[in-house]
């Protein structure tokens, strides 16, 4: 599959499921754990990584033949380390309230596993395209996940979700679970959704093989 | 002297049932149509055939010889002839055995050259008795086999200084060494001496249970005619008669972790079998042709003790005891802690093979193995100061080596934890089987 | 032959003694408590109790069946959780709490990491512990009166007792269950009772509850009394609270405690001394919870090096003492 155009599609599919930075390769636990208390920290935080990890595989791909192998991870730093900068110059002058919240997370990116993974797994070895697919791909999954884990602990944890300015339900239905908000909380819901996404995944694949045997 | 020793590390205390056949004497069981003869009864190496199909033989006769060292010789339990030479199912070993088989001819009549080697045991130095150990095929009939005359003769660097002759019999139901202390003490008594002359050794300790009063009173009775004996009463907890364990109680010695043996804190042990069949070739010249084997349990219709002929099949005592009370469930060579269940009835007693007990259809249930709640009951009862529950586990993951740490080779094997286990969990086959493991590797180890 | 022999390897003769019967005899020992809950705090008691057992068994029930395992809540140990899981809550908190806590203990504390046996912490425990953490005021609020049922707006008096040394309760009071308190802990001699029944059933070993109970004693004795040494009431230190529930019930779950008498000895010392921690010095008035919990996460590291002395280890040491003696 290496050096391979045909298979753009795949390398944007794969990061949902097969390579699902969060349920599946189980990286970049620190943010997913820290800052899922609510969907929308989950959504800021993952623009910002869905942006750090396109920018970083791209310059890392395009540079791949030039950076010596002994001394790749430090240039994949620095060449991560400038997206993030950026980043977090433009959260604090467009979303201080936001910036606030995440705080420490958004320079954390620079030494994000999601973000090296890739690079050393994927952008290193592939062509420039694949490498940005690939990184859309990781990105808008682990956008998806946070968003999810975090919508799940906002709701059990406060009773609601809150969106901009739409808040569902407009009373709590049950009495908050403030654990939820907590890491306890957070490793609970990602325990659990980590399992039943497993659960879903051996299903399939389990049916997949029974179908190919009998057909 | 007499000690009254209650101390004991771990062991359990379990229904002992000896009251089914305790008071049964000790009955000679007959001529069965036919006798299968191991050529394996001992540890070591298997003994050599002398004879082949068709042979005549008669009692006493030497119809195998060793073969090596650690080996003893085998003889013809009774007159008649080889009916075959032939692989036979050896439940001891869980495997097929090279076994002799003979047919008897109803006489019982004695080879010529059985005598007396002496009336007493001044007429007999220590050598003779240990050549005469081994020419007789005498080997520990607690259960282990061990040759005698290997064990009566330890290395010169190992003084010993006290012989114990175990007449504790901790297992529950089986009550043959009672009943031969009781009715044959002077005997027992005379060749434990014999034992100890042979050995070198000055002081000797018989060591018996406190469920059997009368075999106390009669040892009693017959070791004071000697001096140096001393008689130790022990409460009675299974593995009480474990060898390392009546070390550890009567004397306060340990012996070291294998391969640690006895003679290494200067001790010897016997069985009270042994004793008496060593007397018995001294006394008489008869070889060790016959033992006895108490045929017990609920399943069993007349409890007995039998003194059974070498190779007698298992079916043809449960017949002479009167047959089976009920369905039988389940039929076991040896006791219940560390004997094992037979398939078929065709197999034959052997030297080591103290009983046989049968037990009803409702006794012999199997329970559904459930997993280990870690409540460290196996570890309390532990006579070796193991941890059961962990060896068990990492066997079952196929974890030798981590089993061997955990001192998986220290195990006895006397099933005190899978006696105890609330989760019912085979500990002691999980632990046999890590033993094995361990064993072959180092074996393997030690060839390359 | 007609019918086949069993065969199996040794021993032949088991133990009458299986995991359900000991299972059950904890229930039994639960029982006096349970009852004694039930007539100090009302009927509101009674029906959080039944709800928490349901609860604890249906899960068990529903799990397995999902996850088409063997069914097995007639050991009891489900039962047991769900009795220790509301014993534990206060007696006024909503009915649905412990229905939730008892499903957690099940499902997530339990059956996940691989059912009985497996589990690594108290079941009972971690799921009082994420009540704590998601409801904290009715964990901490929910009191009512001993005998009149009555709201109470005030903490209980372990509370006062950490801060002042003085419980202000008579020793009949305390004994009986006198005081506002979680629902089976009150009574102390009833948790006695069901105590003592366990340790002559051999059911649980005599060394958590006296190594937990002795040290919390002693340190209450030596630390209770703010400013002043070895003035602290030793007995109100171990009677208020849950010290009792605790040393008896939970720290001697068999799964997650020790597998040797040495060990356990320490488990329940270690436990004693984070409760006097917590209590004195913590943030929260109470520490049983989390002292136990702790010690759950000590005890394989316990049960690694607190090894029972084997046979002929003395051989052993003498062979190092004479290979490596000059080393040293």
């Amino acid at each position: 599959m290496n050096e391979n155009k045909t298979f753009l599609g795949y390398d944007f599919v794969k990061g949902f499921i097969k390579e699902n930075p969060t349920f599946a390769l189980a990286v970049g636990m620190c943010p997913t754990l820290a800052v899922t208390t609510s969907l929308v920290n989950g959504f800021w935080m993952g623009v910002a990584v869905i942006f750090v990890l396109t920018f970083s595989n791209v310059f890392v791909s395009l540079l791949r033949k030039f950076i010596p192998d002994e001394i790749r991870i430090p240039v994949f730093i620095i060449l991560i380390a400038t997206p993030v900068v950026i980043v977090e110059l433009v959260m604090k002058a467009y979303l201080p309230a936001m910036y606030d919240i995440l705080g420490i997370f958004v320079p954390l990116i620079v030494v994000n596993c999601i973000i090296i993974h890739r690079a050393e797994a994927f952008a290193y070895r592939n062509r420039v395209l694949n490498s940005a697919m690939d990184a859309l791909g990781s990105g808008m999954a682990f956008t998806l996940n946070l968003m999810v884990i975090g919508a799940i602990r906002e709701f059990l944890g406060t009773g609601q979700i809150a969106f901009g300015s739409a808040v569902f339900p407009k009373a709590p239905l049950f009495e908050p679970a403030a654990v939820m908000l907590t890491p306890p909380g957070g490793f609970i819901t990602l325990g659990v959704l980590m399992a039943l996404l497993n659960i879903a995944v051996a299903r399939v694949s389990k049916r997949k093989t029974t179908q190919s045997q009998s057909g | 002297m007499i000690t009254i020793i209650k101390k004991m590390i771990g062991g359990v205390s379990v229904p002992d049932k000896k009251e089914l056949s305790e008071s049964s004497p000790i009955e000679f069981a007959g001529l069965p149509g036919e006798l299968i003869l191991f050529l394996s009864q001992h540890i070591g190496a298997p003994s050599v055939p002398l004879v082949k199909p068709k042979d005549t033989v008669k009692r006493g006769q030497v119809i195998a010889e060793p073969c090596g060292f650690v080996s003893v010789p085998l003889h013809a339990p009774t007159s008649g002839v080889i009916k075959a030479i032939e692989p036979r199912y050896h439940p001891g070993q869980a495997r097929m055995c090279e076994a002799i088989i003979l047919e008897p001819d109803g006489k019982h009549e004695p080879a010529e050259e059985l005598s007396p080697a002496a009336s007493d045991l001044d007429g007999i130095s220590p050598d003779e008795i240990r050549e005469l150990a081994r020419q007789a095929g005498i080997v520990g009939l607690g259960g282990a086999a061990f040759p005698t005359s290997v064990k009566l003769a330890p290395p010169e660097d190992k003084p010993i200084d006290t012989y114990l002759l175990n007449g504790s019999e901790c297992e529950p139901y089986l009550t043959a060494d009672h009943r031969l202390m009781l009715e044959q003490a002077d005997k027992v008594m005379f060749g434990f001496k014999g034992l100890m002359k042979a050995a070198g050794v000055r002081r000797g300790i018989v060591c018996i249970e406190d469920n059997k009063p009368d075999a106390i009173e009669a040892m009693k009775q017959a070791l004071s005619a000697y001096d140096g004996l001393e008689l130790a009463v022990l409460s009675t907890r299974y593995p009480r008669g474990g060898e390392k364990q009546l070390i550890q109680a009567v004397l306060g010695r340990e012996v070291p972790p294998p391969p640690g043996l006895p003679y290494d804190v200067g001790v010897l042990v016997s069985n009270v079998g042994t004793a008496y069949a060593l007397a018995d070739a001294v006394l008489t010249g008869v070889p060790l042709v016959e033992r006895v084997v108490t045929v017990t349990g609920e399943g069993v219709a007349k409890p007995s003790n039998f003194r059974t002929l070498i190779g007698t099949p298992v079916s043809y005592l449960i017949e002479k005891a009167g047959g089976f009370k009920g369905t039988p469930g389940k039929v076991i060579l040896g006791g219940p802690m560390m004997g094992c269940s037979l398939r078929s009835l065709d197999v034959p007693v052997f030297k080591g093979a103290s009983g046989i007990l049968v037990l009803t259809k409702e006794q012999a249930v199997e329970e559904p193995i459930l997993p280990c709640v870690k409540c460290g009951k196996c570890v309390d009862v532990c006579p070796m100061g193991l941890q059961p529950l962990w060896i068990s586990a990492y066997a079952e993951r196929e974890l030798m080596e981590e089993a061997e740490t955990f001192r998986a080779m220290d195990c006895i094997e006397c099933g005190c934890c899978a006696y105890i286990c609330p989760a019912k969990r085979p500990l002691v086959q999980w632990i046999k089987m890590a033993k094995a493991d361990i064993s072959s590797r180092r074996s393997a180890q030690k060839k390359s | 032959m007609k019918d086949k022999l069993l065969v199996t390897p040794p021993p032949h003769v088991k133990s009458p003694k299986a995991v359900q019967g000991i299972m059950l005899d904890v229930v039994i020992a639960l029982l006096p408590a349970a009852i004694a809950g039930a007539v100090l705090f009302g009927f509101r008691s009674l029906l959080i109790i039944l709800a928490s057992v349901a609860s604890a068994v249906a899960s068990e029930a529903i799990y397995q069946k999902a996850v088409k395992k063997q069914v097995t809540v007639n050991d009891f140990s489900a039962v047991i959780t769900g009795l220790l899981m509301a014993l534990t809550l206060p007696p006024d908190v909503p009915v649905w709490m412990p229905v939730i806590g008892s499903a957690f203990a099940i499902v997530i504390a339990k059956q996940v990491f691989g059912g009985l046996g497996y589990n690594f912490v108290n079941p009972a425990l971690a799921a009082r512990a994420f009540l704590l953490a998601a409801w904290p005021l009715h964990m901490t609020r929910d009191w009512l009166n001993p005998m009149t049922y009555e709201a109470l707006s005030t903490a209980t008096p372990l509370v006062g007792f950490n801060v002042t040394g003085q419980s202000g309760l008579t020793l009949t009071q305390m004994l009986l269950g006198q005081r506002p308190g979680s629902i089976g802990e009150t009574c102390i001699l009833a948790l006695l009772l069901g105590g003592v029944y366990l340790i002559a059933r051999d059911v649980i070993d005599y060394r958590i509850p006296v190594g937990y109970l002795g040290t919390l004693a002693v340190g209450t004795w030596i630390f209770g009394k703010p400013g002043a040494l070895f003035q602290g009431d030793p007995l109100s230190g171990i009677l208020l609270g849950g010290a009792f529930i605790g040393a008896f019930f939970m720290a001697t779950d068999y799964v997650t405690s020790p597998v040797t008498p040495r060990g356990r000895l320490f488990m329940g010392i270690g436990a004693g001394l984070i409760t006097l921690m917590i209590r004195l010095w913590g943030g929260y008035p109470e520490g049983v919870t989390y002292a136990i919990l702790f010690m759950n996460l000590v005890t394989p590291l316990i049960d690694r090096y607190v090894v029972p002395r084997y046979y002929g280890s003395g051989h052993d040491a003498v062979a190092r003492k004479a290979a490596g003696g000059e080393t040293r």
